[in-house]
């Protein structure tokens, strides 16, 4: 479980999240992943972001949610919520691990043309605000942290 | 007379009865601007009959790269509604229709034309229109007109609005079948061929598990020779790793000296930039959805 995912189940936060914005919690498979971009782009718009940044977080949350389905167990958990600052997306998958460390983070100097598996994780890296990726006995749990506003 | 399987709309040619079925008006106006194009540049006369007015049919194919206000000056070409042609006062006669073909073939070598082509926009069927229980007469008409002659004529039936029924009962008065050759289409997503300009097109949610048919058109795009366009203007989204895939392709074809046109929008564009497509010599970005 990331800091983000512990501080989320504790109830501590940022802050309210946006007015009008309510958390995702949806379960999803190969078969289910269009119907969860859609689900990720509703609620994130309706967090406040723009049309590019609602691409993004829909981007990210796919890419997260397609490795659990091609690297993990083929199918997880996809939790979306906000505090004042951020909007957070986690994917869990209680599979077999997938691939290992933490996504590098925009301007991390990031090889641009990584290998085929590994780009929709270094996607997420540069578009999200943090990626973070943890391992456990129950699996795996990859959370991205978006800007909501500027600082 | 039956109608061959599959046929490319870039193989048609004189004598030649086909029957093109689409699915979506973006196709019609892809297959139409490839045979109207053809034509021209085969100093052929071309008329369509469509019920977009001149204007906006001229538009269609401009935008599609063919140049039909100069051919349209000078008597080339004609894009022209169904009244007084297909049509008399809403009602149709199968007689008429056919005399209007017979008087178009008469005027093109009169006017010296080596031959002629017509496309038939057949959604005037589909309306409350007197006379259309004549349709099969008028489609077996045509043939008759068309045999010895050098003209082509090129039917098109929207496969979503017309029955099958109506459809099976015109399919054997043609000589070819046309339809955009398709990868894959599902309610998600469709890739198929793109004819005008050349390439290939690629519309609705594109992700890892459509990365197949992505394969076998990206190949065919890069085997199509001459400059080529992936049109993603209708593709709302699409994963990482097809990203790359098409990204791949682009450079390949880029590193052929040949032109390639990424045509998205600016939230697909922005991922295409992000991997240093915006600065390859020969691939050219483009965000918009024309």
């Amino acid at each position: 479980m990331t800091a983000e995912g512990k501080r989320h189940q504790s109830g501590l936060s940022g802050g309210a999240a946006p007015a009008g914005f309510t958390p995702l919690d949806q379960a999803f498979d190969a078969g289910s992943l269009y119907a969860l971009r859609a689900a990720v782009a509703a609620h994130a718009a309706a967090a406040g972001l723009g049309r590019p940044q609602v691409y993004d977080v829909t981007a990210v949350a796919h890419e997260l949610a397609a490795n659990a389905v091609v690297h993990g167990a083929g199918h997880g958990r996809l939790r979306l919520w906000a505090d004042g600052r951020f909007l957070y997306c986690q994917v869990s998958d209680d599979g077999r691990a997938g691939p290992a460390g933490e996504a590098g983070g925009a301007g991390d100097g990031a090889a641009p043309w990584p290998a085929e598996h590994g780009h929709g994780l270094w996607l997420a890296g540069q578009v999200a605000d943090r990626v973070g990726i943890g391992h456990g006995p129950a699996g795996t749990t990859a959370t991205a942290r978006f800007l909501l506003s500027p600082a | 007379m039956a109608a061959d399987a599959g046929v490319q709309v870039t193989e048609l040619g004189a004598e030649d009865h086909a029957c093109l079925t689409f699915g979506e008006s973006e196709e019609l106006f892809d297959l139409t601007a490839a045979f109207v194009r053809d034509g021209l540049a085969a100093g052929l006369k071309v008329v369509w009959l469509t019920d977009a007015g001149p204007g906006l049919a001229a538009g269609e194919l401009g935008h599609r790269g063919v140049a039909v206000e100069p051919a349209m000056a000078r008597g080339q070409m004609t894009a022209a509604g169904w009244e007084g042609r297909l049509l008399s006062g809403q009602s149709f006669r199968a007689g008429a229709a056919v005399g209007w073909l017979a008087g178009e073939l008469a005027s093109c070598r009169e006017q010296g034309f080596p031959g002629l082509r017509v496309a038939l926009d057949m959604s005037w069927a589909l309306r409350p229109v007197a006379g259309v229980e004549e349709l099969p007469e008028f489609e077996e008409g045509i043939a008759a007109a068309l045999e010895g002659s050098t003209a082509a004529v090129l039917c098109q039936y929207d496969r979503e609005r017309f029955d099958p029924v109506t459809l099976a009962s015109v399919a054997g008065f043609h000589t070819r079948a046309v339809a955009a050759a398709t990868y894959y289409a599902d309610a998600l997503l469709r890739i198929c061929r793109q004819y005008a300009p050349p390439g290939i097109r690629i519309a609705g949610e594109l992700d890892f598990q459509a990365a197949e048919p992505l394969s076998l058109a990206l190949a065919e795009a890069v085997r199509l020779g001459g400059d080529i366009m992936i049109n993603m203007s209708a593709l709302a989204f699409v994963d990482a790793r097809c990203t790359l895939m098409i990204a791949d392709a682009a450079r390949a074809i880029a590193s052929l000296s040949r032109l390639v046109t990424l045509r998205c929008l600016p939230e697909v564009a922005a991922g295409f930039a992000r991997i240093g497509l915006d600065d390859i010599p020969g691939i050219r970005l483009v965000a918009g959805d024309r």
